[in-house]
Parts: C-alpha cells; structure tokens; sequence
C-alpha cells in the first residue's frame, strides 16, 4: 500500500511472479501502475505492506534486489552529454560487471548502436536513445525485468527486440511490464493483472483471454 | 474514534500547565524580590536568570527535534515529525527571546545594544538563521518527502549549533586570550536555587506549549476527518 | 557480477568530472562568479584605498562561500537534468557511494576556484605578501573543502525536488556555513600580511577538521534516508 497524501495510490495488491513469467499491468491513467512498478523496483517505499524481489526482502536487502532488477521506463535513463559507450561502461562499473568492455560492446551490438557508440547520446533520436536505455537495462542480464510504458519510446527495430527479449525470457528470468496498450500486453504476458484507482480489479493468466473479449471485458471494468 | 474523546491528553496538558504556572511564579518572586540586586547593574542583571533558562530550553528543544527526526527516519511514524516540528518552533520562538534579552543584557553591560563578541550571542542569532531556514525547507516539499527532510535537516542543524558556539568562541580566544567569564557576576549560592527554580519553569513552559500544540493539532485532524465524512456522506 | 565501491565510486567521480570538462559550465561560472565577488568587496570597502590586508581572509571567504553556493547547487545537475536519478538510483550502488562522488565533484570544483582566487586575493588584498604564506592558506582550503563539500552535497539532495531550488539552496546552506567562514578567515587572517601566528593557525584547523568530521557523520547517519522515496 501506497500513500500520497490522503490518496492511496496503489492499495491492497497482491502479485506473485514466478520464474519465467511475464505480468502485463493495465489500467487507465493514474491507476497506480507505475507507483506499484516503482515499489517494485526499489524507488519507492511502501507505506504498508511487504515487497520479497528475488529472495530480497525491501527495504531493508535493497541492495541485494537491485542487483537483480533491470528498469526501463518513459526516459531511457541515460547521460545525454555522454556517449553510448560512455555511457555502458558507466553502468558495468556500478554493476561491478566482469569484462565490461566485452559486454558494453555486446550489448550494444544487439541493440543495432555499435555504429554510433562513440557519438554522444544527445545526437541520438528518440528511439535510438531509447534503444541504448534498453541495452542499459539489460547490460547486467538482470533476473527481473521492470518496464514502464518501454514501447512509448521505441521505434520499429526497438519495439521488434524487445518482443523478443519479452518472448525469450526463460526459465531464470520474469518480466513485470506497465503498460496501457491492451492487445501488446496480453499478447506479450503470460498473465494480466489490472489495477483501477489503485486496487487490483483482475488477475488471470492470458492462455484464457481472447483478444476482443478480453477487450470488451477490460473497457467495462475501468469505466 | 477514540482519538477524539481521549481525554488523557487534556489532563496531562492540565497538570502540567498548573505546575509550571507555579513554579513561573515562584521563580519571578525568588529572582525580583528575594535575589539581592547587583551593585553594578541593578534590576537588568536580573533578566540574566531568564536569559541562560530561556537559552538552555531553546537548546532542548532543538536536540528533541533532532532526536525526533532520527526515530522518524527509523520508523516513518508521522507523530516524530509532528513532534520535531513543534519543537523547532518553540526552540525558535525561544531563540527570538534569548536574543532579545541577550541585547538587553549588552545594553546594561557595555552599553550598546549588540556586541559581536559575545559567543553566547552570536550563535542564538545563527541558529535563528538555521532554524529558520528549517520552516523554508518545510515549505518547498509535502506529504512524506517533507517529513523526511525535516528529518534530516534537523539533525544537521543541532550539529551546527555547537560549531557554531565554538567558531566564535575559538575566533574570540585568539583575540582576546584571557577569557572572561561573560556570565557577568558569579552567582551566589543563595540564587542558584532561585536559578534551579526558573530553570525547571521554563522547562515546564516548553512542555506546556508542546503539548498544548500536539493536542491543538489532533483536534484539527479530527475536525477535517468529521467535515469530510459529512461532505461525503451528503 | 560483484560491484564493489571503489570502482562504483571511481567511476561516478569520473563521469562527473567528464561532464563538467565538456560542458564546463559550472567551474567557468564560479570562477568569474568569484572574481567579480572579491571586485565587489574592493569596491564596496576599500575604494578609499585603505590597506585591506587584515580583512583578506575574510574577504577570500566570504567570496568562497558565496561561490560554493554555486557549484553546490551544480552538483545533481547532471541526474536532475537528463532525467537519469532513477537509473542510479535503481543500480546496487551503496547510497553513501553516491554522497561520496558528490563530495568529490564539489571538492574538485572548489580547489579549481581556489587556485585562481587565493593568488588572486594576495594580489589585489594583501600588501607584502609571502609566497611561502599561500601555501599555508592553500592547506586551509584543503581541509575547509572537505567540510563545504559534505554539508553541501547533503543539502543540495534536500533542495533538489524544490520548486524554488536556487533560493532554498543558499538559505539552507550559508547559515551553515558560517562556523567554516569564521574559522578558515581566520586562519588565512593568522598567516597573511606579515604576522605569523602558526598557533593561531592551527587551532582554527583543527577547527575545520573537526566540522568536517562531524558533518561527515551528520551524511553517514541520514544519507540513506535522503532517497528513500
């Protein structure tokens, strides 16, 4: 449970994710998703309430949680005045990544941006930088995944890898993703959990939902 | 809501209340009509009593808000931060007198009515400047983040209280190598009980006007928590 | 993957120091910033030509302090700006790591200031001056950095979400600073024009190093709550 205020942004949430999943959260403007996936992802403290990430229980093992979490959201959290190689190599220092260079330049390969890793990510278009936050957020192969709206940013070659990293998770790894795009959500989830005015409204497995009942379904529950 | 009707908070403000009247009065007494006057400086010196009891609780209530905001950073219980938060307050109404009659003093003293020499002094008039900027930082935030750097700000604050203290008193050391007691006369014994008595006074005055405070805001919150019920129930 | 703090704090200080050398905004202010300072107290006190020697130190800190504002303000500039604070905030970094890369950007920027505006002071304040003496002054600043740099990294995250950042910032951190004006002034007071008095000169040193200590555990024992949202 979450308070801003009097306002009770987030109230009464119960989420398990396990290995290999992906949850899809939905819901209208101001429901609560991001403060539920900021909590999750240590930036925010809950007011009341437990939070466990991957054995770490909040607040107090933090440090042990982040270490596991990758986060994207809306920005792409990167140093503009820096550039993408910059940039990665800053990351792989604070994660204490071994053979950093390796990795920098893996990461940036997959995200299509060795070409321009000596270029400031201020040059970047807004996809472009955000495809280097994505490749940030995974340079250290984190265990959980947390996105907040990722695709907002994304252009097209963006949007297609991060299809495939949502679809290719395995067993080791579970993805929490925030978003309002009902179709992508459950296309890409294999569970959905909907949140209106903070409190949980659904929580079902994908497997069942059809997509333009599912639909139907979701425009009735946020009326 | 049981908050409402409590009156357990009512009759400790009550007690102490009557208590510390008491013990205000008995001290006004003991330092106007018993103390003797001081040969060189008459009734004024008499305002030295109040002047270091006044000081003394203005430094209590500044580690009180200091201690409150370390147990409100342990635990995020709001009532620390109300708690801190009024002692700021009263430490800086406090701080506002202890240089008021700390000019007065200076004026029967060395006959001007500020002196940047007296370390006693100097710090009240920083620590007015700290403090308030406490009320200013409030002010910019809401909700917990205000709480929270409340908190933390009120400690380090205390912790400039005694820097502060010595910077002018180590600044002044230099200049004037014989440090001279600017307590003024040596008390005699037979006025540090009057001393002991308006110490604890003021000490009382503090606790009064705490509670006081604490017991003014609960009603407000419940007053808001009725209106509201009313507004959503119409 | 083992993060270790030494390398977490290498490589912060570093990006901070490569910002500002690309960017360099702030330094460049600062340093203009204290130049016209000191002319404003030239010309504010000493326009009848009268020997400001015994004032110097006050002058060079009262410019210092004024200026420290400044790049203390600067200092989450870059997190606040580009948006990145949730990056950093969300990596496994020790939040006192953090505070300490702050405390190193802050110190470098001051001892940038500093090289320019000691000289500078004993030029336009101080008459028969000795270079020997600026050395001396020059080891104040070293240890009045530390305390201003941790005091200041701290309040800057206090002001940091403020609207009224830029006026919250100075009302927070001069009164302060006032325990470091005084005594570094005074020690810069106890070895410049002429009169030597190293006992003196120590005893305010000690002083700062004793603020800068206990400010020190002023950050150790609330930085963590700082972010804590």
């Amino acid at each position: 449970m979450r308070r801003f205020g009097e306002r009770r942004a987030v109230d009464r949430v119960d989420v398990d994710l396990a290995a290999g999943e992906c949850l899809a959260v939905l819901g209208p403007n101001g429901a609560g998703k991001s403060t539920l996936l900021r909590m999750v992802a240590t930036l925010l403290r809950p007011d009341a309430g437990e939070i466990t990430v991957c054995g770490a229980r909040l607040p107090d093992e933090a440090g042990d949680a982040r270490r596991a979490i990758g986060y994207l959201g809306h920005d792409p959290l990167v140093y503009l005045d820096l550039t993408a190689r910059q940039n990665l190599e800053l990351y792989a220092d604070l994660y204490g990544l071994d053979d950093p260079r390796d990795r920098v330049d893996a990461a940036l390969d997959r995200v299509g941006l060795l070409a321009r890793s000596f270029d400031t990510a201020r040059t970047f278009s807004r996809g472009m930088a955000q495809r280097l936050g994505l490749a940030r957020a995974l340079l250290h192969e984190p265990v959980l995944l947390l996105l907040d709206e990722p695709y907002a940013g994304l252009d097209a070659a963006g949007a297609r890898l991060l299809d495939g990293v949502l679809a290719d998770l395995g067993p080791e790894r579970a993805a929490m993703m925030v978003t309002h795009e009902v179709e992508r959500g459950i296309r890409l989830a294999g569970r959905v959990l909907v949140l209106r005015a903070g409190r949980p409204v659904l929580s079902e497995p994908t497997s069942e939902a059809d997509g333009a009942a599912f639909r139907a379904r979701y425009e009735e529950l946020v009326a | 809501m049981s908050s409402t009707t409590d009156a357990r908070p009512a009759r400790r403000l009550a007690v102490t209340g009557v208590v510390t009247g008491a013990l205000l009065a008995l001290s006004v007494y003991g330092v106007f009509f018993v103390a003797p006057e001081d040969a060189d400086q008459g009734i004024i010196q008499k305002i030295f009593y109040f002047h270091v009891a006044i000081a003394m609780v203005a430094l209590l209530a500044f580690l009180v808000a200091a201690i409150e905001g370390i147990r409100y950073l342990r635990d995020r219980d709001p009532r620390h931060d109300e708690v801190s938060c009024i002692c700021v307050g009263i430490g800086l109404a406090f701080s506002v007198l202890v240089v008021i009659t700390g000019s007065i003093w200076a004026k029967a003293s060395w006959g001007t009515w500020w002196v940047w020499t007296d370390p006693r002094l100097v710090t009240f008039v920083i620590v007015l400047l700290l403090y308030a900027a406490y009320f200013v930082l409030r002010s910019s935030a809401d909700g917990e983040r205000q709480a929270r750097y409340s908190a933390i700000y009120s400690v380090a604050a205390f912790a400039s209280v005694p820097l502060s203290f010595y910077s002018v008193r180590v600044a002044r050391s230099f200049v004037h190598p014989v440090v001279f007691n600017q307590d003024g006369a040596n008390m005699p014994d037979s006025m540090l009980a009057w001393f002991v008595v308006g110490q604890i006074a003021m000490i009382g005055v503090f606790l009064t006007i705490l509670q006081l405070e604490l017991i003014q805001r609960r009603a407000d919150r419940a007053l808001r928590r009725v209106k509201a019920r009313l507004e959503a129930a119409a | 993957m083992t993060p270790s703090w030494p390398r977490q704090l290498r490589a912060l200080l570093l990006k901070d120091l490569r910002l500002e050398l690309r960017t360099r905004d702030t330094v460049v202010a600062m340093l203009l910033f204290s130049v016209v300072a000191m002319m404003i107290f030239q010309f504010a006190v000493g326009s009848r030509g009268d020997d400001l020697t015994d004032v110097a130190g006050g002058i060079l800190w009262a410019t210092l302090a004024l200026t420290a504002v400044l790049g203390v303000g600067r200092s989450w500039v870059p997190e606040r700006e580009q948006r990145v604070l949730d990056g950093i905030l969300v990596a496994p970094i020790p939040r006192l790591v953090l505070l300490a890369s702050k405390v190193g950007a802050i110190y470098a920027y001051l001892l940038v200031v500093e090289v320019i505006a000691v000289p500078l002071t004993a030029l336009f304040f101080i008459r028969n001056g000795q270079a020997a003496d600026l050395l001396l002054v020059g080891v104040v600043c070293l240890v009045a950095n530390l305390g201003i740099a941790v005091l200041g990294s701290l309040l800057a995250c206090l002001a940091l979400f403020a609207r009224a950042r830029e006026l919250l910032l100075p009302v927070l951190f001069l009164p302060s600073m006032l325990p470091v004006v005084i005594a570094a002034a005074g020690a810069v007071h106890s070895v410049a024009g002429g009169t030597n008095d190293l006992a003196e000169y120590r005893g305010y040193l000690l002083f700062l190093g004793v603020y800068a200590v206990i400010f020190g555990l002023v950050a150790y024992a609330t930085y963590d709550h700082v972010f804590d949202d």
